[in-house]
């Protein structure tokens, strides 16, 4: 089993500002991990570093023991997908090209077609719309096609940033359920980047919570759930 | 009467195709590298020169000087991203003003290679086409079809293939095209040669309609820029309706008003347009 993640002291800094001070993390193969933490606590920037998409000051990452570099597509060739925070569809371009374009890189060992096929299995609203230009898409479905284009890149690893942001709660819940339904089918360890507390430590094993780019505090989904100062700070019970 | 219309839409028609052919890379390069490439209409200029040697000197066959010219713009266009390119990336500012320098570079380079005088290119094919009394001469008529077999080329590369869809997807969101494996320093250069290429075939088809000389890349590249403000930066479709608009009422204006009244107009007609659709006619918020 394959899809191992381990983050270890990452400082990633923007001008002055350090982002991500010390943080270190894992996600054993198969997981799914919750990072979370308030609007500025370093999640997303924590993501970007793992992708490569800003500069490492320090720190490493491994997936599977091997070491990934600081730059683009380095972490895909390892076999991390990111759905990134705000979806990031390529608005001007069909949904189905949206999709392709997960599967750009060519890596993974199942041939597109049949992987494009899983996504449509997962997303039936998605083959409807599939020549619409995904700008047109409601905001869950695009989180959806978001998903399903992290998806097409095969990942031993996938990780999404905010998927509840901004979408109805009724549709959280169908993805909620659908993220729970990919990790069970194909084994993918999943990053579960949150605000919303409640959906992500009821899907996660392990949960962290950031705060100030820290790691505050660490234990299992239901751990974090029961304590009292998370649910003060993220749950407002 | 009827002549003179049939024969100023042919016109207004390849006025169009040309605008297009120029457009399009001019917009495919400032959408993936961010330049406004003031250089433009200098592969045109060279395009018309490379044809002219090919199939006027040479005599090599027609299709030959085009491919050449297509050849050799996409070599140079490579090379130019490396070198004027490339240390400004990021720069929107700075990559403009070294186009402006790189195209009056290699118009005096044209200069003192070819001298001031311009050329005439021989017409590809005589003869005329007579369909019930309207008549076409054949040598346009394979301009018309070869500009637009070079559109389709060019449409189905951007929309079906891998790389094209790469570039589309680069020109939206570079940051998550490279999250996904798009390679930014092998699109760059890509970009830039594509859209040198287009304009170097515009340059090889109409050199016999336009003449060859260090000078006939201005005049694309100023219509370039007006096809694409006017439909739209970055809308393909906005490109083809606009330059075909821009086309017709310069061709149909001018013989029947005369050349300057023509560039009134059109002129008049963009001020319109950007008056009531600042983005142009097909233009998006964002651009």
């Amino acid at each position: 089993m394959l899809g191992q993640l381990e983050v270890s002291n990452l400082i990633v800094r923007y001008g002055p500002v350090e982002a991500v001070r010390d943080l270190s993390f894992s996600a054993d193969a198969g997981q799914i991990v919750a990072l979370i933490g308030a609007n500025g606590a370093g999640k997303s920037t924590t993501l970007k570093a793992i992708m490569g998409l800003c500069e490492r000051l320090q720190g490493s990452v491994r997936v599977d023991g091997e070491d990934v570099r600081s730059r683009p597509g380095a972490a895909l060739a390892h076999g991390v997908a990111l759905s990134p925070e705000g979806r990031r569809m390529f608005a001007r371009m069909t949904v189905q090209d949206n999709l392709l374009m997960g599967a750009y890189s060519g890596q993974g060992q199942r041939p597109q077609k049949e992987v494009l096929e899983q996504v449509y299995q997962y997303f039936p609203r998605l083959k409807e719309r599939r020549k619409q230009m995904a700008g047109s898409l409601s905001g869950g479905e695009q989180q959806m096609a978001a998903i399903g284009r992290a998806l097409m890149a095969q990942p031993r690893i996938l990780m999404l940033d905010e998927p509840s942001l901004g979408i109805a709660p009724i549709i959280v819940a169908d993805i909620a359920r659908i993220i729970h339904e990919i990790n069970k089918d194909t084994g993918v360890t999943v990053i579960l980047v949150e605000q919303n507390a409640q959906m992500a430590l009821q899907l996660a094993s392990r949960g962290y919570v950031l705060e100030s780019g820290q790691i505050e505090l660490s234990g299992t989904g239901e751990e974090l759930l029961a304590n009292p100062d998370v649910r003060k700070a993220y749950l407002g019970t | 009467m009827s002549f003179l219309i049939i024969q100023s839409l042919v016109n207004g028609v390849i006025l169009g195709l040309l605008y297009l052919l120029m457009a399009i890379g001019f917009t495919l390069v400032f959408g993936i590298m961010r330049v406004v490439n003031f250089a433009h209409g200098e592969f045109y200029m060279l395009g018309a020169f490379a044809a002219y040697f090919a199939f006027a000197v040479a005599g090599l066959p027609y299709p030959v000087a085009v491919a050449g010219a297509f050849g050799g713009a996409i070599v140079l266009g490579a090379i130019i991203e490396r070198v004027v390119f490339r240390p400004f990336r990021g720069d929107e500012l700075s990559g403009m003003i070294a186009s402006i320098g790189l195209a009056l570079i290699l118009q005096n380079l044209a200069l003192i290679a070819f001298g001031p005088d311009p050329l005439s290119m021989p017409s590809l094919v005589s003869g005329a086409y007579n369909w019930g009394g309207i008549i076409l001469p054949k040598s346009r008529v394979v301009v018309i079809l070869g500009s637009m077999v070079i559109l389709a080329i060019f449409y189905y590369f951007l929309m079906h293939t891998r790389t094209g869809r790469a570039l589309r997807a680069l020109v939206q969101d570079r940051e998550i095209a490279a999250a996904y494996g798009v390679r930014v320093e092998l699109m760059y250069p890509l970009g830039l040669a594509l859209g040198a290429a287009l304009a170097a075939m515009a340059g090889a088809f109409m050199a016999p309609l336009f003449g060859v000389s260090p000078f006939v890349g201005g005049t694309p590249l100023l219509k370039a820029f007006i096809v694409v403000i006017l439909g739209g930066l970055g809308s393909i479709p906005g490109a083809v309706i606009a330059s075909m608009l821009l086309g017709l009422i310069e061709s149909t204006t001018s013989t029947f008003f005369g050349a300057s009244t023509a560039d009134i107009v059109v002129f008049a007609l963009v001020i319109a347009v950007l008056l009531v659709r600042p983005s142009g006619l097909l233009g998006h918020k964002e651009a």
